[in-house]
């Protein structure tokens, strides 16, 4: 047979003779060898580009996300507290317990500097975004994968056992690294000590190997991907509860600070005692962990756990039969989260007040600027309000956000083909929504009160309902956001929750530098949440809560309007 | 029930997404009680039917109405009387497959308890696992039990056993059997053609957004080709001529071709006086009802792969090469059908 007739008759098939194998054929034995010396990390390489390709947006992002905190934090301090006698006056705050409760064991507050600023005040929260990002990155690499049942369109190549979560580690290992690189670039330009810079970054960088690591254990362990993050987190909150029972006595902490991981990273004392040691933990750690993760991963099969599964439910309770019940099942896990988050952190803001009375006077006028208002204590927590306020409306973006994933994966198209109108799944949505926002700032404003009220000295509890209603008061900032994102939700929901971003973030930003930053007054009107008093610290102007609240009442409005006339489209 | 009024008529639908025409002139009519099957491959048109249907799109024109009203307009009332099995099954990853059965059950009123964990035992689910941990199968098993358990007078299922094993496919068949012989209308949106063959009244075909065939399989049949073959005293090769007639060839002595419906009695004339020795008539498969529609999208290069045939232009069409392999009774069957039923 010629070459000729393989090439013109299809239906002929290719006849390997080895007389006849031309030389683009001899390769082939040589691959089966190779195929047969195949080793656990086999196809390793592969998978790492293709992660790499799949994550090139997300991973940078997360990467320059760390890069930029670090950054941010090294350089703001500058501009904060601006000389000597500025950074005393800020020095007990973090250097009282309850300051060391919140950052850490306030090393060297007695001689402030900004570099110890930084160390003590700020670098436990760059360290935490870095687990977060080492976390997420392995479990969606790893678990995440297995339970779309990916891997096994995946693992059914040439691939050796061990490659997927090689491949998770080196790319993650590599962001790490990179985002650390990036922490000490940004503490170098604030003219920061190279060598405290960089025990810093490689801080931080062991403790996101750390988590890494615990990340690669947790997802042998659940069979969900959510399973094994809330795994992996729960050690990081775990680690942060931990070392705050240990940071609070004393400064420097206690025996119980060495109990966590990242007790350890802030035992490093950077630009104080600029200690390497107690990374060895922190890397040892990280080794241990994901010796056990690949242990365990030889120890069961593609797609199970080592944790049986929990069974739930057969049959649904009686509210779940109704639109809110299934709108309260979609959004609860959302709002709970950010609930437990938002009132915890307003907990400790409150319990802050004290520290605020004593630092009353002695404080940089940049700091007195952003909590305007007559008394600083009052001004302080009015300030903190509305940045919970802030975080409120990002969780009811986000949840917006939800609504149009439900609608995009095809899940509101199922509901909807039941008899429930489109005004009921929305409604039942925002009804779950807000009233779930609303109390998030009622116990926002309940939380500080009791925080106030347990650390001031004198009259703690003659604030509580102030606070109380300062929480509730932010409620028509929120109320807008949500109105105007449903309002796009209803008529142009792919810019939906992008708007809805730039809403919060501008809010953020404006009630971090706003006041610094000298903008036209048009700009500043622009910002929501810059409407409303500064109550307690000045007294109530109703007229924006009331326009406030009609543009939310009208944004919702609009929405239903949009979504009853609109498809529902899956793309 | 509304007497003999259909439960679904579309006439002449359209729906345009950008420059895609989705929908181009489709009419579906479905009587009451009956089962029709809705055959086409991936991107014909029948989820985007579906979500016309359950009042999700707009038609940019043409009339559509179920129990003679309009789903956009009267959604709510109208899903009273109707349950729906999407093609790609989402359901809530924090809910069990149990409570997302009971959601839908008491959202559509009234149901059976019985029934439904009859289903569960029957489809082998096990309701109490989050839908998270689901496979696509279990994920449609929990869509079926919802639909099927629900008392309602129309079934719209959109691939509804894609996900699932050769046994449940056994118990979904029971299934919809069940539903029809309680007076259910079913649209049963498929391309598994055993399937439609198995359970459907009359069957409609949608290629490119439109109905290209519409009936019951016997009317299909007569609309299509029979295949004749056929062993004369005389060369009978003066019938490759003879209008009609199509794929003409010579088999061992024996002439073989497919006649078009309409006009077996005259081809029968013509073949008499030439001396029949033996002759086997078969009527088209649904597989080659569906190829002759969908055949045509095949690549051109097919036609010089079987070059045995008289009349490549016409015989190409879903027919896969080489038939001449096949044992001669089942020439033009066996291709078409190992084609078919390979999906399955």
């Amino acid at each position: 047979m010629t070459a000729t007739s393989h090439s013109s008759t299809l239906t002929v098939p290719p006849q390997d003779t080895p007389a006849e194998a031309g030389p683009g054929r001899t390769a082939r034995p040589a691959r089966t060898e190779r195929s047969r010396r195949q080793s656990p990390l086999t196809g390793t390489g592969t998978l790492l580009r293709f992660m790499l390709r799949r994550d090139r947006i997300r991973t940078s992002v997360w990467v320059l996300g760390v890069g930029l905190m670090g950054f941010y934090f090294a350089h703001a301090i500058q501009l904060i507290a601006e000389d000597q006698e500025a950074l005393n006056s800020l020095a007990p705050l973090y250097a009282d317990p309850i300051g060391r409760m919140m950052v850490g064991p306030g090393f060297g507050m007695d001689a402030p500097t900004h570099e110890r600023f930084f160390a003590s005040g700020y670098a436990l929260f760059v360290h935490i975004l870095m687990a977060l990002m080492t976390v997420f990155t392995v479990v969606r690499h790893t678990r995440a994968e297995e339970q779309t049942g990916r891997a096994e369109l995946v693992r059914a190549n040439v691939l050796g056992r061990h490659a997927t979560l090689t491949a998770a580690l080196l790319l993650v290992t590599g962001a790490v690294l990179l985002a650390a690189a990036l922490v000490w670039v940004g503490a170098v330009t604030a003219g920061f000590d190279m060598e405290g810079s960089l025990l810093v970054a490689a801080t931080s960088a062991c403790t996101g190997l750390f988590f890494a690591g615990a990340a690669a254990t947790a997802v042998q362990l659940s069979e969900s991907s959510r399973g094994a993050s809330a795994m992996a987190g729960g050690l990081l909150a775990a680690a942060y509860l931990v070392r705050m029972g240990g940071d609070a006595p004393e400064v420097g902490g206690t025996a119980l600070s060495w109990a966590s991981p990242l007790g350890w990273a802030q035992q490093t004392a950077p630009y104080v005692d600029n200690l390497w040691w107690p990374l060895l933990p922190l890397a040892g750690g990280a080794v241990v962990f994901t010796a056990l993760g690949y242990w365990l991963s030889t120890q069961r099969d593609v797609g199970a756990s080592l944790v049986p599964t929990r069974l739930s439910r057969a049959e649904a309770r009686p509210a779940l039969g109704t639109p809110l019940g299934m709108a309260a099942r979609t959004l609860r896990g959302g709002l709970r989260g950010w609930g437990i988050a938002l009132v915890l952190t307003a907990l400790m803001f409150g319990a802050y007040a004290q520290s605020m009375v004593d630092a009353a006077g002695s404080l940089p006028p940049e700091m007195e600027q952003i909590f305007r208002g007559g008394d600083l204590m009052l001004g302080y927590l009015a300030f903190m309000a509305l940045f919970m306020a802030v975080f409120a409306a990002a969780a009811g973006v986000s949840a917006l956000q939800q609504l149009r994933g439900e609608e995009n994966r095809g899940r509101a198209e199922f509901g909807l083909s039941a008899p429930m109108s489109r005004t009921a799944w929305l409604g039942a949505h925002l009804t779950v929504l807000i009233a779930g926002l609303v109390l998030i700032l009622a116990l926002v404003g309940a939380a500080m009160g009791l925080g106030a009220g347990l650390s001031l000295e004198e009259d703690g509890w003659s604030h509580f309902w102030d606070l109380f209603f300062a929480g509730l008061l932010q409620a028509p900032a929120v109320l807008a956001t949500v109105g105007i994102v449903t309002a796009l939700f209803g008529w142009l929901p792919r810019i939906a929750g992008g708007v809805g971003w730039v809403i919060v973030g501008f809010a953020g930003v404006m009630a971090t530098f706003g006041s610094l930053l000298d903008l036209p007054e048009a700009v500043q009107d622009l910002d929501l949440f810059g409407h409303l008093a500064q109550f307690p610290a000045a007294d109530v102007d109703w007229a924006p809560v009331l326009w406030l609240t009609g543009i939310g009442v009208a944004g919702v409005v609009l929405g239903l309007l949009g979504w009853r006339r609109r498809e529902v489209n899956r793309v | 029930m509304t007497g003999t009024h259909p439960v679904i008529s579309a006439e002449g639908l359209v729906k345009s997404f950008g420059s895609v025409r989705a929908l181009d002139h489709l009419d579906l009519s479905i009587a009451p009680g009956e089962v029709h099957g809705f055959l086409g491959p991936n991107g014909a048109g029948k989820s985007t039917t579906m979500r016309v249907l359950l009042g999700l799109l707009r038609p940019d024109s043409g009339t559509v109405r179920m129990f003679r009203r309009d789903p956009w307009k009267d959604a709510v009332e109208l899903h009273r009387r109707l349950a729906y099995v999407p093609g790609d099954v989402e359901i809530w990853p924090n809910l069990t497959g149990g409570e997302v059965i009971d959601m839908f059950l008491r959202l559509r009123g009234s149901y059976s308890a019985r029934r439904r964990n009859e289903l569960v035992e029957r489809f082998d689910l096990d309701p109490r696992k989050k839908a998270r941990t689901y496979s696509k199968g279990n994920r449609q098993k929990v869509a079926l039990i919802a639909a099927l358990a629900a008392d309602v007078d129309l079934l719209l299922l959109d691939e509804p056993t894609a996900g699932l094993d050769p046994l449940m496919e056994v118990v979904f068949q029971d299934v919809i059997r069940e539903a029809r012989a309680d007076g259910k209308s079913v649209l049963l949106s498929s391309h598994i053609l055993a399937q439609v063959e198995a359970l459907s009244d009359r069957i409609s075909i949608i290629r490119a957004g439109a109905i290209v065939e519409s009936g019951s399989l016997s009317e299909l049949r007569h609309m299509t080709r029979t295949t004749v073959e056929v062993e004369t005293a005389a060369p009978a090769e003066a019938l490759a001529q003879q209008p009609g007639v199509h794929s003409f060839r010579t088999e061992d002595g024996r002439s073989v071709f497919e006649v078009d419906g309409d006009r077996v009695q005259e081809v029968m004339l013509r073949l008499a006086p030439l001396g029949i020795r033996s002759l086997t008539a078969h009527p088209p498969t649904l597989e080659q009802l569906l190829m002759r529609h969908y055949g045509e999208d095949l690549p051109p290069q097919d036609a010089p792969r079987s070059p045995q045939r008289a009349s490549t232009a016409e015989a190409a069409p879903g027919q896969p090469p080489a038939p001449a392999e096949a044992a001669p009774a089942e020439a033009t069957a066996a291709p078409a059908r190992t084609s078919g039923t390979g999906r399955h």
